[in-house]
C-alpha cells in the first residue's frame, strides 16, 4: 500500500505529459486540419513505444526506491520537470519529441544502473588524484580534438553520437572534489601559514583546487564554454566552502575569478561582446543581442499567466529548445509555470541536501551536498542567464532542456543522490 | 557523520545558494510583472503581429449595413466602395502599416479588447478566429456624392451631424484605392498632390471669408457693434502702414449692416471688426471656438495654424477677421465652427465607429456622443447667425445650395493662397426631416466658393434626403 501511494507522485509528470499532448492534438482539431479520426491517424506515433517504456521505467524505479528506503520525493520532483520540458519541447519541435523520450529512457536505465552499481561506484572516492586526472583528460579531450557546435568547441564528435563531456565532467569533479576534500580537510582547515590576511595551508594541498580552477578558465577561453566554466568554478567553490568553512578559500578564489575574467576581458572579443550584449541588450536588438531581447520578449509576453500552451511565439527564439526552454515556458505557462519550476529546483536542492546532512561519512555528505548544489546551480547560471539577470553562458536548464549528454548526466547526478540515501528512511 | 561544523558549512553554502535563487526569483516576478507590459508592446516584438496574422479581420460597415471594407476568401483585404471611402476605411498592409480606420479601430477589428489581455490562457477560450464588426456613421450616399462633387479636383468635404458629431461623410481628393495599395505603394507615396494625405483633417487651408461667422459672433459678443450699426463700404479700406484691404472682384457694397455684410461678404465690413476686436479678443475668440485644439481617437485632427496673437499689427488683424493673413485651418474644424452655430453653441466631439459587434451579434461598444466644445456662442447669438447665414443661401452668395423645402444655412468662402488661383469653401448647415447636418466643403485653386462649392453642398443634401 506505502508503495502504491508513492508512486502516485508520478501521476503529476503524467499528467503533465498527457495534457499537453491533449492540448496539441486539440488545437491542431481545432485549426481544421483533419476531423478526429484522420488526426489520430496522421499523428506521428513514434514517441508512444517510448513514452510508455518510460512509464513502466518509472514506475518500477519508484517502487524500487520505496523498496529501499530510499528517497522518495527526488524522483518524481525531477521526473515533473522532465514532463514539463518534454511537452514544451514536443510544441516547439515534435520530431524532437520521440528523441527526447527516448534519451529519458536511457537516462532512466543509467539511473538504475547507477542505483544497483552504487558499491562499485562509491569506490572511487577512495581514489581522489586517480579522478583528477581523469577529470583533467575528459574536460581536456575537446581543447584539443573538440568540434565547434552553437558557438562553444565543447563536443565531442564520435561518429554519429555527439556528446558533450564537460556535461559527465561535472560529475567526476564532484567526486574528486568530494574524496580531495575529505581527505586533506584537517590540513586544509589546520592552516596556519598567514599570507597578508588570508590563512592557508601549504602550497602543495591547494595545488589541486587551483588546479580544477585555473581548468575552468581554460575551458572558458579555449572553448568559450563560458556557461560549463562559470558552473564548474563555483561548485569548486561551493564545496570548498562546505568542506572546510574557510573563508579564505572563497576569498582567494574570487579574486582568482576576478583576475581571470579582467584578463579575458581585456584579451578576448567574445567575452567583451558578451558583456556588453548583458549591459545593454537594446544597442544592437536584431544582431548581437537578438537571442536575449527576443527571449526578453517572451517574458514579457507571458506575464503572470503566461500566453497558454502551444498559443504563444517561443519560436522567434533561435536555440529555444535547448538552452532557452526556460524563456518558451515562461511565454506560454507564464510567472505562474516560470515559478513552478525553480520551486521543483529548490525542492529538489532540498532534499538533496537533507539526504548529505543524514549521511554518515564526510566523503558521502559531501558528495551529496555536491550533487544537490550543482543542479541548483546549473539552473540557476542558465535561467539568470536568459533572463539577463547575469551575462548569458550557455549551458542546458537540468532535466528539461532538450539533449541526450544533459538529461542522462542529470539522472546520474539524481542516482547518485537516490543511491546515498538508501536505507536511511525510517520505516 | 559526527562534525557539527561541517554541517554549519553545508547550510551555510545552501542558504547563499538559495538567496541567490530568491533574487532571480524576485527579478523575474519583476520582470514579467511590472516589465511585461512594456516588453510586450515593444516595437521589434513581432508577437502581437505573429497574433494578428491567424485573425479574420471583422467588416467595416457603413450606417447602412453596406460594407466598407471587408476580407477576401484569400484572406486579403477589399474595399467595394474604393477610392471615394478611402479617407475613412484607410488601407492595411502587412509591409506599409495602416491608416484610417483600420488603423484606429485595428483592435476591434482584431477582436481584442484590453481587458482580455489579463486573462491569459483562458483569453484563448474567448479569442474567436474572427473579429469583431465595426458600423461606422457614414452615410455611403453622401460620401459618394461628395466625392462625386469633387470630380477628381484637389480638395475635401466633411459632413456631420450637428446634435452628435456623427461622421455622415469624409472626403480628400486626390484619392487612392485601397484595393490594390500595396503594389502602388512607392508610386502613391512619391505622387505629386498627396493622395495618402487625409486632407480633411490633415489639410491646412486659409478659411477666406468663411471665418467670418466667428468674428461676427465675436463682435457682437464684446460689444464693438451691434445689429443696427452700419458701415460705409467703399471698396478699400485703409488698415494703416500704407496697406489697404480690397472686397474682390472690385464690387463696392456701399452702406450695410452686419446682416449685409455677412450675406454679401463684405471685406470693408469685417476688416474694420477685426481692428476693433484687436488681438487678445481675436484670439480668444479663435481659442473658444477650438481651433488651437487638435482631436485624437477614431480622427486625427491636426490644430489649425493661428496667426502670432500679441504681435498683429492693425492690418493683419483685419486680414485675419476676413481669413487670410497667416491663420490656416482644417476643413474638419470650419465644419465644426458651422456646428457651434447650428447647434446652438454646442460642438459635439465628431466620431466614425459608431458600435463595435462580435460575429456573433453581441454589442461590445458603442459610442455615446460627447461634447466637445460648450458655450462656444450664445443660444441668441447662434441663432441670429443662422438667420444671416440662411440669407446667404437664399439671396447672398451661396445662392447655389438653395434648395426648396429644405433650410440651408452658409457661408461662401474664396481664400487667396500662395500655390495659384484661389480655393473655394463653403460651409453651413441644413435641417433635414430626421436631423440636421452640418458641412464643410473645400475645393482647391478653384476660384470663387459660391460657384465651386455650394454646388456641391447641394448635391449632398439631397443624396440625404
Amino acid at each position: 500500500m506505502r508503495q502504491f501511494g508513492s508512486s502516485r507522485l508520478l501521476l503529476a509528470p503524467l499528467g503533465i505529459v498527457l495534457a499537453g499532448l491533449l492540448v496539441l492534438i486539440a488545437k491542431k482539431h481545432i485549426l481544421g486540419f483533419a476531423s478526429p479520426t484522420e488526426l489520430l491517424a496522421g499523428m506521428d506515433w513514434s514517441f508512444a513505444p517510448w513514452l510508455g517504456l518510460a512509464c513502466v521505467l518509472a514506475v518500477f524505479i519508484q517502487v524500487l526506491l520505496v523498496r529501499c528506503r530510499a528517497d522518495s520525493w527526488l524522483f518524481p520532483i525531477a521526473l515533473t520537470l522532465v514532463s514539463v520540458g518534454a511537452v514544451e519541447i514536443g510544441r516547439l519541435k515534435m520530431a524532437l519529441f520521440a528523441p527526447q523520450l527516448r534519451w529519458l529512457c536511457v537516462a532512466l536505465l543509467v539511473f538504475l544502473g547507477v542505483l544497483s552499481l552504487w558499491r562499485q561506484w562509491q569506490r572511487l572516492l577512495d581514489y581522489p588524484y586517480l579522478l583528477g586526472l581523469v577529470c583533467v583528460v575528459v574536460l581536456g579531450l575537446p581543447m584539443v580534438l573538440g568540434t565547434e557546435i552553437g558557438g562553444s568547441k565543447n563536443w565531442l564528435v564520435l561518429g554519429p553520437l555527439s556528446v558533450q563531456p564537460s556535461e559527465f565532467g561535472k560529475i567526476l569533479i564532484l567526486f574528486f572534489l568530494a574524496a580531495y576534500l575529505s581527505d586533506h580537510r584537517q590540513v586544509l582547515t589546520a592552516a596556519r601559514r598567514r599570507l597578508l590576511l588570508l590563512r592557508l595551508p601549504p602550497l602543495r594541498f591547494i595545488a589541486p583546487l587551483i588546479c580544477i580552477w585555473g581548468l575552468a578558465v581554460l575551458m572558458f577561453v579555449v572553448e568559450k564554454d563560458l556557461g560549463s566554466a562559470l558552473l564548474f568554478f563555483g561548485i569548486a567553490v561551493l564545496m570548498t566552502y562546505m568542506a572546510t568553512g574557510s573563508k579564505s578559500y572563497v576569498f582567494l578564489a574570487l579574486a582568482f575569478f576576478g583576475l581571470a575574467a579582467a584578463v579575458s576581458y581585456a584579451l578576448f572579443g567574445h567575452v567583451r561582446v558578451r558583456v556588453a550584449i548583458w549591459l545593454n541588450p537594446w544597442s544592437d536588438p536584431n544582431g548581437m543581442a537578438y537571442q536575449v531581447v527576443q527571449s526578453l520578449f517572451a517574458f514579457g509576453t507571458g506575464g503572470i499567466w503566461g500566453t497558454g500552451f502551444g498559443f504563444g511565439h517561443p519560436g522567434f527564439i533561435p536555440e529555444v529548445h535547448t538552452d532557452f526552454i526556460y524563456a518558451a515556458i515562461a511565454e506560454e505557462w507564464g510567472l505562474v509555470g516560470a515559478l513552478m519550476v525553480l520551486v521543483c529546483y529548490v525542492l529538489l536542492f532540498w532534499r538533496g541536501i537533507c539526504i548529505a546532512l543524514a549521511c554518515s561519512e564526510e566523503k558521502k555528505a559531501l558528495l551529496a551536498a555536491g550533487c544537490a548544489a550543482l543542479m541548483l546551480l546549473q539552473a540557476f547560471i542558465i535561467v539568470a542567464g536568459v533572463t539577463k539577470f547575469l551575462p548569458l553562458t550557455g549551458i542546458t536548464l537540468p532535466f528539461v532542456s532538450y539533449g541526450g549528454s544533459s538529461l542522462v548526466s542529470c539522472f546520474m547526478l539524481l542516482g547518485i543522490l537516490a543511491a546515498l540515501s538508501v536505507g536511511r528512511r525510517t520505516a | 557523520m559526527n562534525d557539527w561544523r561541517m554541517h554549519r558549512q553545508i547550510l551555510g553554502a545552501a542558504a547563499f545558494l538559495l538567496v541567490c535563487v530568491a533574487a532571480l526569483g524576485a527579478y523575474v516576478i519583476w520582470l514579467m510583472t511590472w516589465e511585461a507590459d512594456e516588453l510586450a508592446g515593444n516595437p521589434l516584438n513581432m508577437r502581437r503581429s505573429a497574433t494578428q496574422a491567424n485573425i479574420i479581420r471583422g467588416t467595416i460597415f457603413d450606417a447602412q449595413g453596406r460594407a466598407l471594407a471587408q476580407n477576401r476568401a484569400d484572406g486579403t483585404r477589399s474595399y467595394p466602395m474604393g477610392a471615394a471611402f478611402a479617407a475613412v476605411t484607410g488601407y492595411t498592409g502587412q509591409e506599409i502599416g495602416s491608416a484610417g480606420i483600420e488603423a484606429h479601430a485595428n483592435r476591434d477589428l482584431l477582436g481584442e479588447t484590453a481587458d482580455m489581455s489579463r486573462l491569459g490562457p483562458l483569453a484563448q477560450l474567448f479569442q474567436s478566429d474572427r473579429g469583431d464588426d465595426v458600423y461606422l456613421t457614414i452615410e455611403s450616399d453622401a460620401q459618394q456624392a461628395a466625392y462625386d462633387g469633387l470630380a477628381g479636383r484637389r480638395g475635401a468635404v466633411v459632413v456631420l451631424d450637428a446634435a452628435t458629431g456623427a461622421v455622415l461623410a469624409m472626403v480628400s481628393s486626390p484619392s487612392y484605392d485601397p484595393n490594390n495599395i500595396e503594389q502602388q505603394w512607392q508610386a502613391l507615396s512619391q505622387q505629386e498632390g498627396g493622395p495618402l494625405l487625409n486632407r480633411a483633417v490633415q489639410g491646412l487651408y486659409p478659411p477666406g471669408s468663411t471665418i467670418k461667422p466667428l468674428i461676427a459672433d465675436a463682435a457682437l459678443r464684446e460689444d464693438v457693434t451691434t445689429t443696427s450699426e452700419t458701415f460705409d463700404c467703399t471698396g478699400v479700406l485703409d488698415v494703416g502702414g500704407g496697406h489697404t484691404i480690397r472686397e474682390s472682384h472690385g464690387e463696392v457694397h456701399g452702406t450695410v449692416d452686419l446682416q449685409k455684410a455677412l450675406t454679401e461678404s463684405c471685406n470693408v465690413t469685417f476688416g474694420t471688426l477685426g481692428m476693433r476686436l484687436g488681438d487678445k479678443r481675436l484670439q480668444s475668440a479663435f481659442e473658444r471656438f477650438g481651433f488651437d485644439q487638435e482631436i485624437g481617437g477614431d480622427i486625427l485632427m491636426t490644430k489649425s495654424h493661428l496667426p502670432p496673437f500679441g504681435t498683429l499689427g492693425s492690418g493683419d488683424q483685419a486680414q485675419t477677421a476676413i481669413g487670410q493673413s497667416s491663420l490656416l485651418v482644417t476643413p474638419m474644424h470650419m465644419a465644426l465652427l458651422a456646428a457651434g452655430i447650428a447647434n446652438g453653441g454646442t460642438i459635439m466631439e465628431p466620431y466614425l465607429v459608431q458600435r463595435v459587434v462580435t460575429p456573433g451579434g453581441l454589442t461590445v461598444r458603442e459610442t455615446v456622443p460627447q461634447t466637445w466644445r460648450k458655450d462656444v456662442t450664445t443660444p441668441s447669438r447662434a441663432a441670429l447667425l443662422d438667420t444671416y447665414m440662411e440669407d446667404v443661401v437664399k439671396k447672398g452668395t451661396g445662392r447655389a445650395a438653395n434648395i426648396s423645402g429644405v433650410r440651408v444655412t452658409g457661408k461662401t468662402g474664396t481664400a487667396e493662397n500662395a500655390q495659384g488661383e484661389d480655393h473655394a469653401w463653403f460651409i453651413g448647415s441644413a435641417q433635414l426631416p430626421n436631423r440636421k447636418i452640418v458641412f464643410a466643403i473645400i475645393v482647391e485653386n478653384s476660384g470663387g466658393g459660391g460657384t465651386e462649392a455650394a454646388p456641391i453642398a447641394r448635391k449632398i443634401i439631397l443624396s440625404l434626403s
